[in-house]
This record gives structure tokens, C-alpha cells and sequence, in this order.
């Protein structure tokens, strides 16, 4: 070999895995979800204190913060949901996820609400398709090797096109749709009305996601991949397998998240997860804010949780502080300053431990 | 010394007019407007033509820029929200001062701009992945826009731009200013990054930005640079939009960004970086406005269309994709 | 040849990294218009005197000349003295023509845009020079072999009108024919009076090319000879010296068994053809060949990264197919792969994460969840087997030096004991300390009756490990050797000297053909 290693390799010192003085500030930087929960406090103590002072046009207190989580449920889920892409590496990111919210949304709505099918297999069916239009995504982006962003940008439209068409663009209302809003009533928690649905969906679906990524060796070969690919290929890992089981449950995600739609709304709406910016842009950005790293191999499910809580609280917050459509545009402020500081932020760690 | 024959195989030189991607292109246009021609009896109509060039400048102008951007290896997501933010300012310029066209078109530029150098800032300095960055700047731009319009729409715009429109008094010798415009600006933007040399540079820092800049290439300054050029080109087609006329409601420009995009990868645009032409773009915008015009004038659902921009993009890049694994396999 | 000017002259260079003496006071000189040659053994500081050379070092003594002018050590003043560098990975854009990475950063312009004639006009010239065809120029280098890029990247190192060249290992990703060329291009430089200092480990292009050679070993130079007075085999010895082989490890006896691992006729396209190895149980072989030599293809193809096309492969009398890395490991081979950092670690995970990772079938509970408590203990009882230093098992790889790395990746390798383990480049980069850990694990796993294929550039590795040395040159085996042969003789044979006192080809085909039909 021409690349004579004179320098000994010895020199670099084992210095993990011991603590240090002044640890706290350090593990701010890099623990992202302390970090979070902090700002979560802060963010709290802050909306309590303007409240307090009638800055607010209502109260924000528990019950108001506990009404708010209704929509934490589909913003945690499909963050999860691009967890799972993310972490999945090589430009890993799914853009379809609201398309999918509506294309299953409209196949359990036509289940459901036409049909006449009881509940259980009409949900069996909305799982089966998301999983469905999940591997069209996994099979593009994993087997074909297609850059996910262009992947899942094709299938965003031709499954929101699929989904707009499928009812002539009009959405199906009827009586049993109807009946299933109550599914999100909320349960009396202490004096607190929570949305059922947080227990019901958000709570199985985030510790069954944690268990896959934290325990199941399935999680391991996600983070392996992403991390390394060549590695884990030299690690005899089925690379594309791993990677197209990622876009699989994002739609299987997708499609937990379009029955709870379908259920809130109470009706099966075309452009359910489409309408406006969608929610693909929301998921992606509480991934990024959760600590989620664009590169892959990095993220956790802790800081994605966090981060929508943080997200949603704030947006609860801003409602009450401006008055009528002012409080939706500054959710948007908030939402792109909140990213933006968040990925600046998660450079300079990187930089910084780049160059110890 | 006599030359020595390295290969005997024929060479691909790069000195062609068009590339292959183009001509598959070309030849999709070709068959989709005969086949078009024979379903539609006014298919080949002065009126159906210039409706179609219309509505392809916009993103074909923005496209022009989103090019150069993909092929340092970048994205822009926020041109939509930024088309909104023009839109608004010049909207309303337009209509409470009686702004001329000129400093009209002059303010769309500069607020399109300034926009895209934000953007660029981010991108080049911050070392944050772009899609990140204008994901963000386009919750900012969008919010930014709502701030503008002050809770109402902008009506009754009288018709300074009208030039730019889509209407009889925008076109010259039957054919679309605005349409005219795009091939200007694509021609201009083709022959930067053909024949100047920061244009190549855009090239090598989408082959590989590390050895670019080893090389003297400046590549933040590159990275700056197209992002701007796209806001200037963000700027005209908010100037487009406006001529075409009617109010621009709270909700304009949303989803633009898929459409500039998806316009890029089916001219052959690859989104890894390193590879792609203007040349291409306005061809497949040219492809996405015929599909859409196509499904109006059959009338399909026009919901379909998203369905046929999503296969085509599909179709683009498996092309693509084909024809570069026979290329390795040299 | 005559003596023309002496152009570059370092005098007393002398270079020490943390505690090793990479140079100890070398002298060398390049005149105007001649080859010179620069070879030695892995670590004997030819990198190091070309870093001085190049700038991209600066010397602890000694000095650097160029046409009698003192050089301060950086880059840019080496490149103004007409001091161009030509490594071996070209550094060219795939989307532009040659002519345009030829002048990229430099492009001569007319007003706002490139002047392509001109350019194309000194591209032709600068063709025509080095005796390359003038169609290159136009053409995308993407469209254009590897080995052709790198006839490119002297082209463009040749642009900037350097007085000296340095060409470090042109040769070692080309194939023949390329190689003919690129020596025609050297011949026109040379004609030119430009100076080219020649790195290589094929001696035999020397004799063909190089005008003087210059053998480094260990920090010094130990001789400075014109090409025709030295053979081949005189260099080979001066690269080796008299350094005894390392302590010859406890001589196993190979069962008289079924071989473990048997190739038969073994091709991949373009890489190495008609391979035929066996490997016993317990019996360590080595494969040595040079870089480029195609045994790190051999290596992949051995473990499904790139499987071979052509020829058979049996694994304890039943024949397989290994398409994938999952096929190969499924039939119990294990690879340690040759570059570390890229196959090897994931460098943000945990030494625990890092050695389970291929391993999660043998961990699982139920088949849902990993053992954490069995994977750390696996971690921990490693950490203290291999004598990995680090605080415990949750520490993070990138934390660890290269040789804690590599041990790392060989704990991978050996959680279950693999049947045939075959390991690329096993200390290339590791620390003397980690190297000899990594030997003793190699000859111990082999003692439990793995079947060991090492694939090494490194001979004193190969002569100190291996039962049985087979040398692959382009891609084929063209010598085998027993224990106790001459580093002489196996480096003669790797390198090209086919009249050496070595195995020949056709011996050693027939031992492996005796091989095969003596089980």
C-alpha cells in the first residue's frame, strides 16, 4: 500500500463513556431530548405566565393543553413514520405520507361508511392498503435504488391524484363516518379531558415503535444501515430489505393515522392529508426538531414525541395569543423558525464534535 | 510521436446539442400532441396552443433556476411560498399605487431575490442539508405572504402586467410573451452553465464539491449564486402569474414547488447533482402543461393530471436510471 | 543516458511522526529528463519523502532544493516551482469534458465565457504531447474507463508545465494496455526534459521505464542504482534487507482432511480468472499479491460482495453459490473486510451495538427482542479476550484507535466461530501492539479448526501467518510457496520476476491440481 500509516492510531485517547465537569451544559447540547423537554418547561412556564396576565384571549391551562393533544396524534405518528425513513439513510424521506393519510382514508371510508363493513375489517383493510402504498414507496426507493425524495414525490401525486378521484373529489360523510367521531371523545382523566385517541392510538403505536427501534433486533439492523450501509452489507445485513421494511410501516403509519382522521373529522375526506401545505411537511419537521438527523443512522423516538408535544403546545399557545386567522399563520412562523433554528443547531453540534 | 489509440470503442463526446434524455423527451412530446392531435379536434388550435405555452412559462422560468440548483446537488421547496410573497407585494403596488410596469417587474425581482438569498445564506453558510432549509423558508415565506395580505385577498388588480398575461394583448405575432420570456431566460441560463466558466462550475460541485473547492472553484459563493437565480426567476413568474390576471387568493402557490420540481427531474435533471440541462426542463415542463391541458381538453377529471405527473416522473427517472447502469457497465 | 542537470535535491531528510522515524536522513535527487524510481516495502517512507516533496509535509531536517532554490514546505509553493503531483485516485468531474477538468478553477475566457478554442487549442497541443488521442478531449470523463481518467489526471498535472512529476502508483488500476500507453506518455515527458519520479510495486515496469531506482527501507535509503545495472531480484533483496521472519508460529498440523474452503477455476471479469485454492480446516493460507493485483476482488467474491462469474465454489464438499453476503455467511464464511472505516465499523454506535449487529439471529428472545444483558456480556467478554482497550462495551467505536477498531470488527467475525474466516488487509494501519493481538487471534481461531484465508499486501504478515503463500499477479496465482520461504522469493514472484529460484506458474497449478485429487 501507498498509504504508509505513520502515525500511530494509538494516539487517539478512549475518552467516552466517563463523565466530565459541567456535564449538564454539554449533555443540553448533545442530549437532544433533554434539551427538548427544557424547552417544553420553559415554553409551558411562559404560555402560563402570559395567561395569568390576560395576555391571552382564553385560558391556557391543563384542560386546554390536554384538549390540544388531539392534534399531537396523527403530527407524532407520522413523525414516527419518517423516524423510520430517515434513520433508513442514503437521502431517506417520504413526502407521500399525507397522500397515503388520504388515499386510505377514502378506501376506509368507502369500507366503512359505504359498504357497510363492521370496523375491525374495514381498519384491517386501511392497515393493508398503507402497507401496501408503503411498499410501492419501499420498492421504488430500496430495490430500485430511485433518490426517496423523487420517489416518494411521484407517489405523493399519484396517490393524492387516486385519492381525489376515487369519490370525485367529494368526501364520504355517512352515518356510520359519523358515529365513529365518537371514538375521540374524550376520556375524564382526573378532571382533565383527554382525547381518547391519545390512549387508544398514539400511546400503543409510540411504545410498539420504541420496542421495534430499541429492542427488537429489526431496530438494530435500521440504525446499521443507516450509520454504514457498505458496513452493514459487509455485515451480511439484507440492506434493501431493511430499508424497504422503513417505507412499508411509514405506510402502515400512514394508515393508522387515516382512520384517526376519518374518525376526527368524521368523514373520509379526499384531500385529508393533503390539503394545504399536507402533513408531510409537519412530520418531516418534527423529526428534524426531534433530533432526527437528515443523513441517517440517527434519531430517537423519545425526541420525535417531545418535539410534537413542543410543537403542539406551542400552537395551542399562539392560538390564544393572536386573534382570529393571525394565530394559523403564526403556527406557520413558528413551525419554519422552530426547523430551521433546530437544523442550524444540529449542524453546530455535529461541527463541534466533528472537530474533538 | 505518433497519437496513440487509447480505445477503439466510439466515444459519447459531450459537444451534442442534446442529450439523450431530451431526445426520449421529444420524441414523448412528439407522439402524446399527434396522438392529441387525432382525439381533439382543436387540439391544434391557435387558441389551445397559446393557452398551453401560458401555462407551462411560469414553471418553466422557475424551473430554469431550480435546475441550475439541483445540479450543484440542492433543492429549493420554497419557491411556492416565495411565488406568493411576490405576488402579494406586486399585487397590491400594482393596484393601491398604480405601479408602471417596469418597477413593477423591477420589485417581483428584487423581492424574489432577496427571498432566494436568504435561502442561499442558509444553504451555502449554515451547512444545512437545502431541503431542510426551504422547508423551512417555506412555513416563513407562507407566513411572511399571510402578513401581506392582511387577512383579505387581492382584487381588482387593473392590468399594468397584462403584457405578461395570457390574454391577446400579452402575446407577439401569436405567441405568448410570457412563453417568450421562458425561452429567453432558458436560453440565456443554458448558455451560462454551458459555455461560462462558473456555469461548469455548477457541474463539479454537484460531481463533488470537496474536490471543487480544492480545485479554486468558489463554491459558496456558487451556492449563493443559484439560489438568487432562482429568486430573480421566482420573481418573473409572480409577475406572470399576476398578468394572467384575476385575484390572487390567500392560498396561490401553493404546491408550485412539486410542480417546478417534478418539471426538472422528467427533463433528466438527476436530483443526486452533477447532471442536467435547461434544455430539458423546459421540455418537461413543456410535457406537464401538455398532460394537463390534455386531461381539460378530453374531459378526464382534472385530478387525473397528478396521477400522469407522478408516473411520468417515475418513468423519467427509471430512464435515467437505465441508462446509467448500461453506462457503468461499459 | 547522459548526466543532465540536477533538478530537485533533498539532502538529509529526516521526519518522525509521534513516537515512529518515518525518514532517517534521506538524500535524493531527480535530473531533468529522467525516470526515477521510488520503491519499498509497506512503511518503508516513500509516502513520506513524496509528502515532503509535494509540500503537503514539512521535513523535521534536511532540505528541499529545486534548481538550486531552497523550497519552504507548502503546497502551492512546490506547484509554482513546477512540482505537480499525479495520486492515485484521479480528482476529475465526471460531467465535464477532459479539456474543461483540464483547466477547471483556470478557465481561459473571452468576455463572460469560456474560450474553447484556445483551450481546446493547448488541450490538443498538451494531447499531442503526451502522444494521447486529440478526441479525448471533448469527451465527458464519466464516459471514460478509470484506467484512461487516469491518464487524464497526468495530462492535467502536465498542464501546469512542471519541471517534476511525481506519479504515485500510475500503474496499479490500469490494465495492460493502458499501461502501454501510460508508459508512452512517461517516454514523451521524459523527451520533454521533465523529471518523474516513478512510484510503483510492479518491479517489472521498472526495467522498462525507470532510469535510476531508489530503494527506501525503513526510514533510509539504502541504495541508488541506474536501472540497468540492478536485476529484479537485487532490489527485491535490497527492499527486504536480512530482517529475519517474524517467530514462526507453532507449526500446525493439517488434518488430512476435506478442505474447509475449496475454489475451483474462480473468475470475475476484468478482476482475477481461473483461481484455485484449498484451505483445510485449521490451516492458515495466504493470498499475497500487490495493490491492484486482484486480491481484494477475490476476497469480496469469497464473501458475495462481488460474486465471482466464472468457476466453483465448495464449502466442506458441498458446493455453493454465493450471490449475496447473507448466502456466504448462511454457509458459514466470515469476511474481515479490508477498509475499515468504510466496510467496517459504525463508527457512532456502541463497541456492543458493533459486534451484534451481525449476530442478532443468535441474541433474539422469542424472536422479538434482543438479549441486551447476553449481547453485553458477548461485548464485555471480547473486550477482555482480544484486550480491546476501552472503558466497557457502550462505548462508541469512533472513540477507539485503529487497532481497538479492527479488534472490534474481528470480535464481529468470531461470535460464532466461522467455519472459513477470511480476512482482507488484517492490520493494515493498526498499531504494532494490536497487530500481534490480531495474529495471535488469527493462529488461535485456527487452532480451534477454522479454515483461514488471508488476503495480505503485507509480507512479513503473509511469511509469519501462513501455512501455505499463494502469490496472485494480474489476477491470477502464479506461485506458491510453503512455510519458511524467502521474502525474497515471494515478493520476486508478486512483482514479476518470473526467473527467480521461486514455484513457477505451472508448479503451482500442479500442486493445486494435486491438491484437489489427493483428497
Amino acid at each position: 500500500m501507498t498509504t504508509e500509516t505513520q502515525t500511530p492510531d494509538a494516539q487517539a485517547p478512549a475518552r467516552a463513556g466517563r463523565p466530565s465537569p459541567g456535564s449538564l451544559v454539554r449533555s443540553l447540547l448533545e442530549d437532544r431530548v433533554a434539551l427538548l423537554v427544557v424547552l417544553l418547561v420553559l415554553l409551558v412556564a411562559w404560555f402560563f405566565a402570559l395567561s395569568a396576565g390576560g395576555y391571552l384571549v382564553a385560558p391556557y391551562d391543563l384542560s386546554y393543553m390536554a384538549s390540544a393533544l388531539e392534534s399531537m396524534v396523527p403530527l407524532a405518528i407520522l413523525g414516527l413514520a419518517q423516524l423510520l425513513v430517515i434513520v433508513s439513510g442514503r437521502g431517506g424521506i417520504d413526502l407521500s405520507v399525507g397522500a397515503m393519510v388520504s388515499l386510505v382514508g377514502m378506501a376506509f371510508g368507502f369500507a366503512y361508511g359505504e359498504w357497510g363493513w363492521s370496523f375491525l375489517p374495514a381498519l384491517l383493510l386501511a392497515l393493508g392498503a398503507g402497507v401496501v402504498l408503503g411498499a410501492v414507496n419501499g420498492l421504488l426507493v430500496a430495490y430500485l435504488r430511485v433518490p426517496a425524495l423523487i420517489a416518494t414525490l411521484a407517489t405523493y401525486y399519484a396517490y393524492s391524484s387516486l385519492a381525489l378521484i376515487s369519490n370525485d373529489n367529494a368526501p364520504i360523510s355517512t352515518r356510520p363516518l359519523q358515529d365513529l367521531n365518537s371514538i375521540t371523545r374524550a376520556v375524564d382523566l382526573g378532571g382533565l379531558a383527554v382525547p381518547r385517541q391519545v390512549f387508544t392510538f398514539l400511546l400503543p403505536v409510540a411504545v410498539v415503535i420504541w420496542l421495534l427501534v430499541n429492542r427488537a433486533p429489526y431496530g438494530r439492523r435500521l440504525y446499521a444501515v443507516g450509520t454504514n450501509e457498505v458496513a452493514a452489507r459487509y455485515a451480511s445485513l439484507d440492506v434493501a430489505r431493511v430499508r424497504f421494511t422503513a417505507y412499508t410501516l411509514s405506510g402502515l403509519l400512514s394508515a393508522v393515522v387515516a382512520v384517526i382522521t376519518a374518525a376526527q373529522f368524521a368523514s373520509a375526506r379526499p384531500d385529508a392529508g393533503t390539503v394545504g401545505n399536507g402533513m408531510a411537511l409537519p412530520a418531516i419537521t418534527i423529526a428534524v426538531l426531534g433530533g432526527v438527523a437528515i443523513a441517517g443512522g440517527v434519531g430517537r423516538v423519545g425526541g420525535v414525541l417531545v418535539a410534537a408535544l413542543l410543537i403542539v403546545w406551542l400552537n395551542a399557545g399562539i392560538l390564544l395569543y393572536f386573534e382570529g386567522s393571525q394565530g394559523s399563520q403564526y403556527q406557520l412562523f413558528a413551525l419554519g423558525a422552530v426547523l430551521l433554528v433546530s437544523a442550524l443547531f444540529n449542524a453546530l453540534v455535529l461541527r463541534r464534535r466533528g472537530a474533538t | 510521436m505518433s497519437a496513440v489509440a487509447t480505445t477503439a470503442r466510439p466515444r459519447r463526446v459531450t459537444a451534442r446539442a442534446i442529450e439523450g434524455q431530451e431526445l426520449v423527451l421529444l420524441g414523448v412530446l412528439a407522439v402524446l400532441w399527434l396522438v392529441l392531435s387525432f382525439a381533439v379536434d382543436t387540439f391544434f388550435t391557435a387558441s389551445t396552443l397559446q393557452d398551453l405555452m401560458a401555462a407551462v412559462a411560469p414553471v418553466a422560468i422557475v424551473g430554469v433556476g431550480m435546475t441550475a440548483i439541483i445540479v450543484t446537488g440542492g433543492i429549493d421547496v420554497s419557491v411556492g411560498s416565495a411565488v406568493a410573497v411576490a405576488m402579494v407585494v406586486v399585487g397590491q403596488l400594482v393596484r393601491d399605487s398604480g405601479l408602471p410596469f417596469l418597477p413593477a417587474v423591477a420589485v417581483a425581482v428584487a423581492v424574489g431575490a432577496a427571498l432566494g438569498l436568504i435561502n442561499g445564506v442558509l444553504v451555502a453558510y449554515g451547512r444545512v442539508h437545502p431541503i431542510i432549509v426551504t422547508f423551512a423558508t417555506l412555513n416563513l415565506y407562507r407566513w411572511l405572504a399571510f402578513q401581506i395580505f392582511g387577512g383579505e385577498e387581492v382584487n381588482n388588480i387593473p392590468g399594468t402586467l397584462a403584457a405578461l398575461g395570457g390574454g391577446a394583448e400579452g402575446r407577439t405575432a401569436g405567441l405568448p410573451n410570457a412563453f417568450l420570456l421562458a425561452v429567453v431566460l432558458a436560453a440565456l441560463m443554458w448558455a451560462y452553465m454551458r459555455y461560462s466558466p462558473t456555469g461548469r462550475h455548477l457541474y463539479a460541485i454537484g460531481n463533488d464539491a470537496h474536490a471543487a473547492r480544492l480545485q479554486g472553484v468558489r463554491v459558496t459563493r456558487r451556492l449563493v449564486s443559484v439560489y438568487v437565480i432562482t429568486g430573480v426567476m421566482v420573481g418573473l413568474a409572480a409577475v406572470v402569474f399576476i398578468g394572467g390576471g384575476g385575484r390572487i387568493g390567500q392560498a396561490v402557490g401553493t404546491g408550485f414547488e412539486l410542480q417546478v420540481i417534478a418539471a426538472v427531474v422528467i427533463g433528466g435533471t438527476s436530483i443526486l447533482g452533477g447532471r442536467g440541462t435547461v434544455f430539458g426542463t423546459v421540455l418537461g415542463a413543456l410535457l406537464v402543461g401538455t398532460v394537463s391541458a390534455a386531461v381539460t381538453l378530453l374531459g378526464w377529471p382534472s385530478e387525473l393530471t397528478a396521477l400522469f405527473i407522478g408516473v411520468f416522473i417515475l418513468v423519467a427517472v427509471g430512464v435515467d436510471l437505465l441508462r446509467q447502469r448500461r453506462r457503468q457497465s461499459l | 543516458m547522459t548526466e543532465s542537470e540536477v533538478l530537485l535535491r533533498l539532502t538529509g531528510i529526516r521526519k518522525r511522526y509521534g513516537g515512529v522515524q518515518a525518514l532517517r536522513g534521506v538524500d535524493f535527487d531527480v535530473r531533468s529528463g529522467e525516470v526515477h524510481a521510488l520503491v519499498g516495502e509497506n512503511g518503508a517512507g516513500k509516502s513520506t519523502l513524496i509528502k515532503i516533496i509535494s509540500g503537503a509535509e514539512t521535513a523535521d531536517e534536511g532540505t528541499v532544493e529545486m534548481a538550486g532554490q531552497r523550497l519552504s514546505g507548502n503546497t502551492s509553493a512546490a506547484l509554482d516551482a513546477g512540482i505537480a503531483t499525479v495520486y492515485q485516485e484521479p480528482q476529475l468531474f465526471g460531467e465535464l469534458s477532459v479539456a474543461e477538468n483540464i483547466f477547471i478553477g483556470r478557465e481561459l475566457t473571452r468576455g463572460p465565457l469560456v474560450d474553447l478554442p484556445t483551450q481546446r487549442a493547448k488541450v490538443d497541443e498538451l494531447l499531442d504531447r503526451l502522444g494521447l488521442d486529440r478526441t479525448l478531449a471533448d469527451v465527458r470523463v464519466a464516459d471514460i474507463p478509470v484506467g484512461e481518467q487516469q491518464l487524464v489526471s497526468i495530462a492535467k498535472a502536465f498542464s501546469h508545465d512542471p519541471k517534476i512529476l511525481i506519479l504515485d502508483e500510475p500503474s496499479a488500476i490500469l490494465t495492460d494496455r493502458e499501461i502501454d500507453t501510460l508508459f508512452q506518455v512517461v517516454k514523451g515527458l521524459r523527451e520533454h526534459g521533465v523529471g518523474i519520479i516513478y512510484i510503483s510495486h510492479r518491479l517489472d515496469e521498472l526495467s522498462v521505464i525507470a532510469d535510476r531506482v531508489t530503494v527506501l527501507r525503513d526510514g533510509e535509503k539504502v541504495a541508488a542504482h541506474p536501472m540497468r545495472e540492478v536485476t529484479i531480484r537485487r532490489i527485491v533483496e535490497l527492499m527486504v534487507g536480512h530482517v529475519p521472519a517474524g517467530p514462526p508460529a507453532g507449526h500446525r498440523v493439517a488434518a488430512d482432511v476435506e478442505p474447509a474452503l475449496e475454489v475451483s477455476g474462480l473468475g470475475r471479469r476484468g478482476r482475477f480468472q481461473d483461481v484455485s485454492l484449498a484451505v483445510r480446516p485449521s490451516e492458515v493460507v495466504a493470498v499475497y499479491g500487490l495493490i491492484g493485483s486482484g486480491t481484494g476482488p477475490l476476497a469480496r467474491a469469497l464473501y458475495g460482495i462481488d460474486p465471482a462469474d466464472s468457476g466453483t465454489i465448495t464449502i466442506n464438499g458441498q458446493p455453493v453459490s454465493l450471490p449475496t453476503p447473507q448466502a456466504a455467511a448462511r454457509t458459514g464464511i466470515a469476511l474481515l473486510p479490508g477498509n475499515r472505516k468504510a466496510q467496517g465499523v459504525f463508527g457512532i454506535k456502541s463497541i456492543a451495538f458493533n459486534i451484534s449487529v451481525a449476530h442478532l439471529h443468535l441474541l433474539r428472545r422469542l424472536r422479538l427482542w434482543v438479549d441486551r444483558r447476553r449481547e453485553q456480556q458477548v461485548a464485555t467478554d471480547f473486550i477482555k479476550r482480544i484486550a480491546i482497550k476501552a472503558p466497557g462495551p457502550h462505548t462508541p467505536v469512533n472513540a477507539l484507535s485503529g487497532g481497538n477498531q479492527q479488534k472490534v470488527v474481528l470480535a464481529r467475525q468470531l461470535v460464532e466461530r466461522p467455519g472459513v474466516l477470511v480476512l482482507e488487509e488484517p492490520t493494515q494501519g493498526v498499531d504494532v501492539g494490536a497487530k500481534e493481538e490480531i495474529h495471535k487471534q488469527i493462529l488461535a481461531l485456527a487452532d480451534q479448526g477454522t479454515a483461514v484465508l488471508v488476503v495480505s499486501s503485507d509480507l512479513l504478515e503473509v511469511l509469519e501467518l501462513a501455512d501455505r503463500v499463494l502469490v496472485v499477479r494480474a489476477g491470477s496465482i502464479v506461485a506458491s510457496f510453503g512455510r519458511g520461504a524467502s521474502q525474497a522469493d515471494v515478493l520476486a514472484a508478486a512483482a514479476g520476476d518470473e526467473s527467480g529460484e521461486g514455484t513457477t506458474l505451472d508448479a503451482a497449478r500442479a500442486a493445486v491440481s494435486q491438491e484437489v485429487e489427493s483428497r
